[in-house]
């Protein structure tokens, strides 16, 4: 029985301690796992491979059991005895029976309906059982993707309807195992360079753990060097790849970073955005030209088709926009790779990420990594402004729509910020903010260059190049520096304003001084916010995935800060 | 033997008085009320109602015997039984049965008599016995005897001659050759041998029942024909065909029934668990079973739900509840029936009705957890009450609400106690499939259609019940839920075996904490059960996210400024975290606390009927200390506004007296001016008069009235021809009681009466009549007009009149 008696057969003593698993398992499905538990690391490993990390504060982490945990625990070849196991072993309290159940019959559903290639009919969807089949091909949802009947467990898909009829299956509970493999796609030698560096152990394991899965997400944190779990994949892939990034700086820095580490050479990579369409065995296109529209098309989503594509790679897979959605939905065949630092979408379509891209093969909390001593330790402070009396009033009779936009931008909120750089006067310091007449306005008192949409890519180029080599030691930039701009000497950013609560925007901003310092000291990073305004509340819900990342956010009050002392003590 | 009982009464005469008393303890109907003597309970376990329940409460394997003896000879030797229910070759586990079936029979009065001479009582033998309306469930037919009444002699000496047999001219010796055919072995299987091909096809479908069979209207078969002609086959009715009882018995090697079930199906455990994971499952569910019926009853405290005019709760409040209690319907209705089963919530019987909870319930929240938990499985165990009905509707088509009525079944109670009976029976930690308990109570009592439906559904609940309540864990009896097993139905044993079941669970329940592990993320978690103050607390100062094992809390704005709308301070806050976190207290949620408080209370609120301002405080100041001021309930708001709490016009009033000279302000602020005209309607037509009496009348009016008061007058005094006699010409009227009343006396002094009468079709009549009884509303009476003595219905006489001329000389009706 896989029962373990961690239980005392008869009760002793009354009430004493009596089961002492680190695992809390709620009716809801959640799993709490007590951090500083003995077994709390055996029960991470354990629990790992089918319930969510959600939550990671500094006691107690939340995982979640969904479905689809499950499910890709089915394709990983775990099987429900393992998951009951694995709860039941390090359960402190009984796990209650209907959950144990609804796991079994959860997990059973996978693998009923398989894709997999006939040798006549090519691609087709059959089943080990048929009422299954029956009830799917009653769904209005499944009908149009699929053809002829061959027998009673078998009918024919639409080799182009591979990711949409995975999708809606997994819509309606039930998943297709996909067995119909990957194009291996047109060969091309890419070996990593590994002179005098090597891969970290973590992100060797993101790059077999993709490799094992075949397609899926990897989620590291900002600053833990997604792009050599990019490279990885590529040499072992040993084929030609579309990497999709998010602007044309980042493709610049792909391509300089994959000249660096691998052994491809300049000629090799293309960088196909507004500015140069270069198609190579290598090609870096942005989401951006992907998703231009001419008269009604994409015309530039003809690229998928371009080559015989062998591995695509999707950068901060997280901003995926909807036409590539649609369009990746047509690639089930070859394989995918999404990265990202953060999977939340404040639109909620993480799971079409995973049901297209492919599940999360590979996840490490923040904290871990930094404990690991591969991003520095970051100290976040929330400095709160008191506005003056007659900011308060502006702010109490703007219009519903406008009230963000003033609070995020008062005057009182420019003076702490000056004095928050003047504070840190010699670190690297980026200020960072969501409008442009705010920065503008920043740029000018500071007397600090200002990087925003309007910025030319070589004037950006040519400032981050400044700003790397310390030539300038502050900079102001918009949102557009949000993502995947490699600063890796700056140590202090300020926010002062942001996209209204967008949580991934506020982790990638830290994530911009998250890369580990030479001398090993931690990255500041301030969110200077109003208080009793709506910009408080917007801020405390950005605040909340790295918060249940664990990291804790020290407020501090703007007064005692501009009167001197009190910031720097922990 | 001379001395065999004739009758059951003698048989139960003849029995000792424990038998007695076992029959009157299986058939407990038999005594309500207590017969006067054997004959007469004979008689009543004889009626047709007491003999269905009580072959209603037989198991399978009695009941097959008594179906067994309903379609064998009355008297019915042993052996004739044993052979119907083990076959000609007998069936050894049947031959070890068979006695104690036959017992039990005996036992409930439906058979007597000694094994020689066995009775099924006459009404269980009708009830039992195969009719073509109600099939048995033996699927045997009728005998040679009765399915040959009324067939011409010749066509039975037709039979006799193709089955081979000589001919004889009596009808009766006839068939007893034909039944002696039949009942032979050697002789029909040597007769059937000699059918024609197919002929073993035909009686196959029929030899097992239903034993009737359709023939074709255009010309049977071969061999139906040939089965017809020697009487195999007997015709039942145009174009239907039956085959005897005699002729299907042969065919079945003497069985009564296809699969005699001697035994009871054993019940095979399923799953099997470890004891102490049974155990420690089914105490984590009876932990949150009890704190489910808590925070249940805890969300009404101010006021539940309406009760529904039909009884019961609506749908929408039910699916409220499920939200709140985030459980399924049909389990929210489970915890909703348990909660009222246990006394804990009721209506409160008030104009507009609720539910709420009852005092019962506080009492209850003072327990220990385990005696709650005792509690509320004691009030499980005997409910008839079935909350897997609601939702469903009734034979009528009504919707069945939680808490409604309609909900009792009566056979809830016998189906848990069996379950969790057989559940124990199991070897411990064992769980058992629902399939096979429920083949097991199919056996121990047969039911028919709607019941066994019933009770298989009832069988499912009971063990998902059990499973909610923690009775059981992963499906297998738990160590408290095998104590609640009562030595017997009594319910004083029924509450030591609770208690018992109670001290056995309190070892195993999580023991509550007292502190919680608050994190930067600004939520709480309490790894286990919080004692009752700490987690009131908690519950206030913030918003439960995920319950279970563990509960966690987030503190938001919102649920900081309930905690300080309760009348906590910040410090209380902050000292309160302190206490009953194990780690210091994250810096945001002291923040967040401090800011909230910071903010609490800026804005106050409060009722005021008036305001007096001036810009001179000291005229203020002058006022209030002013002793006359002292009614009028002021408090000063600010240096220049007092309020007041009488109405303006009373301050107004008193500051005058007290010798100010205020001025009234309107809503917008302006002085206002009184002047006694100020105030009009808006434009209105002036009122008429209202004078007493009616109106004086017009000339006209008063022509035409004198002319019609003239006429009327004339015609009054005119002096008129006197009417003739007989006043027959009309019917005499009186009241219903003068009628009764003067017949009455008629009849006492033999006088005639001249009524008026109107028959049944209507029309009326008048008579002389000379009344003889009255009774029962009808009257007896001569009748002069007929000639002869007829009865009157009371109510028809339309009234009466005495006769001045003696009687006779009544005039025919006009």
């Amino acid at each position: 029985m896989l029962v373990p008696d961690l239980l005392p057969r008869c009760p002793p003593e009354r009430k004493g301690h009596r089961v002492n698993g680190p695992l809390i398992v709620q009716s809801d499905k959640t799993l709490l796992l007590e951090v500083d538990h003995p077994q709390a690391d055996e029960c991470r490993r354990a629990i790992a491979p089918f319930a969510e990390l959600e939550r990671a504060p500094e006691h107690i982490h939340t995982y979640r059991v969904t479905p689809l945990g499950l499910w890709n625990a089915r394709a990983a070849g775990h099987d429900a005895e393992q998951v009951v196991d694995a709860l039941v072993t390090y359960s402190r309290y009984p796990v209650p029976h209907a959950l144990l159940v609804d796991v079994a019959e959860t997990m059973a559903r996978y693998g009923r309906l398989r894709l997999v290639k006939h040798p006549t009919h090519g691609l087709v969807l059959e089943t080990t059982d048929r009422p299954v089949l029956h009830e799917v091909m009653r769904s209005k949802k499944i009908h149009p993707l699929v053809g002829a009947r061959i027998d009673e467990d078998t009918v024919v898909v639409h080799p182009s309807e591979r990711g949409q009829i995975k999708q809606a299956l997994l819509k309606l509970g039930w998943p297709a195992e996909d067995l119909a493999g990957y194009v291996d796609g047109e060969a091309h030698p890419i070996e990593l360079r590994e002179d005098g560096w090597e891969l970290r152990p973590y992100q060797r394991q993101a790059v077999e753990g993709f490799w094992h899965g075949g397609s899926g997400v990897v989620v590291l944190p900002c600053g833990a060097g997604k792009t050599l779990v990019g490279a990885g994949a590529m040499a072992t892939a040993k084929s030609t790849t579309l990497i999709l990034v998010t602007n044309t700086v980042s493709a610049r820095q792909w391509k300089h970073e994959l000249v660096r580490r691998t052994s491809l050479t300049e000629d090799e990579v293309g960088e196909y955005s507004g500015t140069r369409k270069e198609i190579r065995p290598v090609t870096i296109a942005t989401y951006q030209v992907l998703t231009t529209k001419r008269k009604g098309i994409y015309p530039h989503l003809e690229l998928f088709d371009s080559r015989d594509w062998g591995l695509i790679v999707y950068d901060e897979v997280h901003l995926l926009p909807a036409p590539v959605f649609k369009f990746t939905a047509d690639l089930q065949a070859r394989r995918r790779l999404g990265l990202t630092a953060t999977l939340v979408r404040e639109d909620g379509r993480e799971s079409d990420v995973f049901s297209l891209i492919g599940p999360k093969r590979f996840d490490a909390p923040w904290k871990e990594i930094e404990a690991q001593g591969y991003i520095a330790p970051a100290d976040c402070v929330e400095v709160r402004v008191n506005l003056t009396d007659s900011e308060r009033l502006a702010y109490a009779t703007a219009e519903a729509d406008e009230k963000y936009r003033y609070c995020a931008t008062t005057d009182t909120k420019r003076r702490v910020t000056e004095a928050l750089v003047a504070r840190h006067r010699g670190d690297q310091t980026l200020v960072i903010g969501q409008y442009i007449d705010q920065l503008d306005e920043l740029g000018e008192h500071l007397g600090a260059p200002v990087i925003k949409g309007e910025t030319t890519n070589a004037q950006r180029e040519k400032l981050f190049d400044a700003f790397r080599a310390g030539e300038i030691s502050v900079l102001v930039v918009s949102k557009v520096a949000n993502f995947s701009v490699d600063l890796p000497e700056a140590t202090v950013a300020i926010q002062v304003s942001g996209t209204f609560g967008s949580r991934q925007e506020e982790a990638q901003r830290l994530g911009r001084v998250l890369r580990p310092k030479a001398d090993g000291h931690e990255a500041r990073f301030y969110s200077v916010v109003a208080r009793d305004t709506i910009d408080q509340d917007f801020a405390a819900h950005r605040q909340r995935f790295l918060a249940e990342q664990g990291y804790a956010y020290r407020i501090v009050d703007a007064d005692d800060l501009l009167t001197g002392d009190e910031l720097d003590e922990v | 033997m001379s001395d065999a009982p004739r009758t059951l009464a003698e048989d139960l005469r003849g029995r000792g008085d424990d038998a007695v008393a076992t029959l009157l303890r299986l058939r407990p109907d038999l005594l309500n009320p207590v017969p006067n003597d054997l004959t007469q309970l004979a008689t009543r376990a004889g009626t047709r109602a007491s003999v269905v329940r009580a072959l209603e409460r037989l198991d399978r394997f009695a009941l097959q015997t008594a179906e067994a003896l309903a379609v064998a000879p009355d008297p019915c030797p042993y052996e004739t039984l044993l052979a119907l229910l083990g076959g000609d070759e007998g069936i050894p586990e049947v031959t070890e049965a068979l006695p104690g079936a036959v017992d039990a029979l005996r036992a409930s009065a439906l058979v007597w008599g000694g094994d020689d001479r066995l009775h099924l009582v006459r009404t269980a033998r009708d009830l039992l016995a195969p009719t073509p309306t109600s099939p048995s469930a033996t699927g045997l037919g009728p005998t040679v005897t009765e399915a040959t009444a009324g067939m011409s002699p010749g066509r039975l000496q037709e039979l006799l001659a193709a089955a081979g047999l000589p001919a004889t001219h009596d009808p009766v010796s006839a068939v007893a050759a034909l039944t002696a055919l039949f009942r032979d072995r050697t002789r029909m299987s040597a007769l059937l041998a000699e059918a024609p091909e197919g002929t073993a096809t035909v009686l196959s479908k029929l030899m097992w029942g239903p034993p009737y069979g359709e023939v074709r209207a255009e010309g049977a078969s071969a061999p139906v024909r040939w089965l017809l002609a020697r009487g195999v086959l007997l015709p039942a009715g145009p174009g239907n065909v039956v085959l005897p009882r005699e002729a299907a018995l042969h065919l079945r090697g003497g069985l009564a029934h296809r699969t005699p079930e001697p035994h009871p199906p054993a019940v095979q455990p399923g799953a099997t668990h470890a004891i102490a994971t049974v155990d420690a499952t089914a105490a984590g569910q009876a932990f949150t079973a009890v704190r489910t019926v808590e925070d249940l009853l805890k969300s009404w405290d101010a006021g539940g739900p309406p009760v529904l005019r039909a009884g019961g709760m609506s749908v929408r409040d039910l699916k409220r509840t499920a939200v709140a209690l985030d459980v399924g319907e049909p389990i929210a209705a489970f915890w909703l029936e348990t909660a009222y089963a246990a006394g804990l919530l009721a209506s409160d019987g008030e104009a507009d009705e609720r539910y709420a909870p009852t005092p019962a319930y506080d009492e209850w929240l003072r327990l220990p957890d385990e005696e709650r938990w005792a509690a509320l499985v004691a009030a499980w165990l005997p409910a008839t009450r079935t909350p897997g009905l609601v939702g469903g509707r009734d034979a009528k088509g009504r919707a069945l609400s939680a808490l409604g009525p309609e909900l009792d079944r009566s056979l809830a109670p016998e189906v848990r106690r069996r379950v969790l009976a057989l559940l124990a029976s199991l070897p411990e930690g064992a769980s058992a499939k629902p399939e096979a308990l429920l083949a097991r109570l199919r056996w121990e009592r047969p039911l028919r259609g709607g019941a066994d439906a019933l009770r298989a559904q009832l069988v499912h609940w009971t063990l998902e019940e059990a499973e909610l309540l923690g009775v059981t864990g992963r499906g297998a009896l738990s160590a408290h839920g095998r104590a609640l097993q009562g030595r017997t139905e009594a319910a004083t044993d029924a509450q030591t075996a609770a208690a018992e079941a109670a001290g056995l669970l309190a070892p195993l329940l999580p023991e509550p904490l007292d502190h919680v592990l608050l994190q930067a993320d600004l939520t709480a978690v309490a790894p286990g059960p919080l004692r009752a103050p700490l987690a009131e607390t908690l519950g206030v100062l913030a918003d439960v996210e995920s319950k279970g094992g563990a509960t966690v809390y987030r503190f938001t704005p919102d649920s900081v400024r309930r905690a300080l709308d309760a009348g906590r301070t910040a410090d209380e806050l902050h000292a309160f975290l302190a206490a009953h976190s194990r780690t210091p207290v994250p810096q945001p949620l002291t923040y967040l606390v401090d800011d909230v408080a910071r903010r609490h209370g800026r804005l106050r609120v409060g009722a005021a009927s008036a305001y007096v301002r001036c810009d001179d405080d000291s005229l203020l100041a002058e006022i209030l200390a002013d002793r006359r001021a002292a009614g009028l309930g002021l408090r000063r708001l600010a240096p220049t506004v007092l309020a007041a709490q009488s109405p303006p016009d009373v301050l107004l009033e008193r500051l005058r007296s007290m010798g100010f000279a205020p001025a009234a302000e309107s809503a917008a602020g302006d002085v206002l001016i009184t002047r006694p005209d100020a105030y009009r309607t808006p434009p209105r037509s002036a009122s008429l008069p209202v004078p007493e009496g009616p109106p004086v009348p017009d000339e006209t009016l008063l022509g035409a009235a004198v002319k019609a008061i003239r006429a009327g007058d004339r015609a009054a005094t005119a002096v008129r021809k006197p009417v003739p006699r007989p006043a027959g010409a009309r019917l005499p009227r009186t009241t219903s009681a003068d009628t009764l009343a003067a017949v009455q006396a008629a009849v006492l002094a033999g006088e005639a009466l001249w009524i008026g009468y109107v028959n049944a079709d209507g029309a009326a009549s008048q008579r002389v009549v000379e009344p003889v009884r009255v009774e029962g509303g009808f009257v007896t009476a001569f009748d002069h007009t007929a000639d002869e003595v007829r009865t009157f219905a009371l109510h028809r006489i339309t009234g009466v009149a005495e006769l001045a001329e003696p009687a006779g000389a009544g005039d025919e009706p006009a």
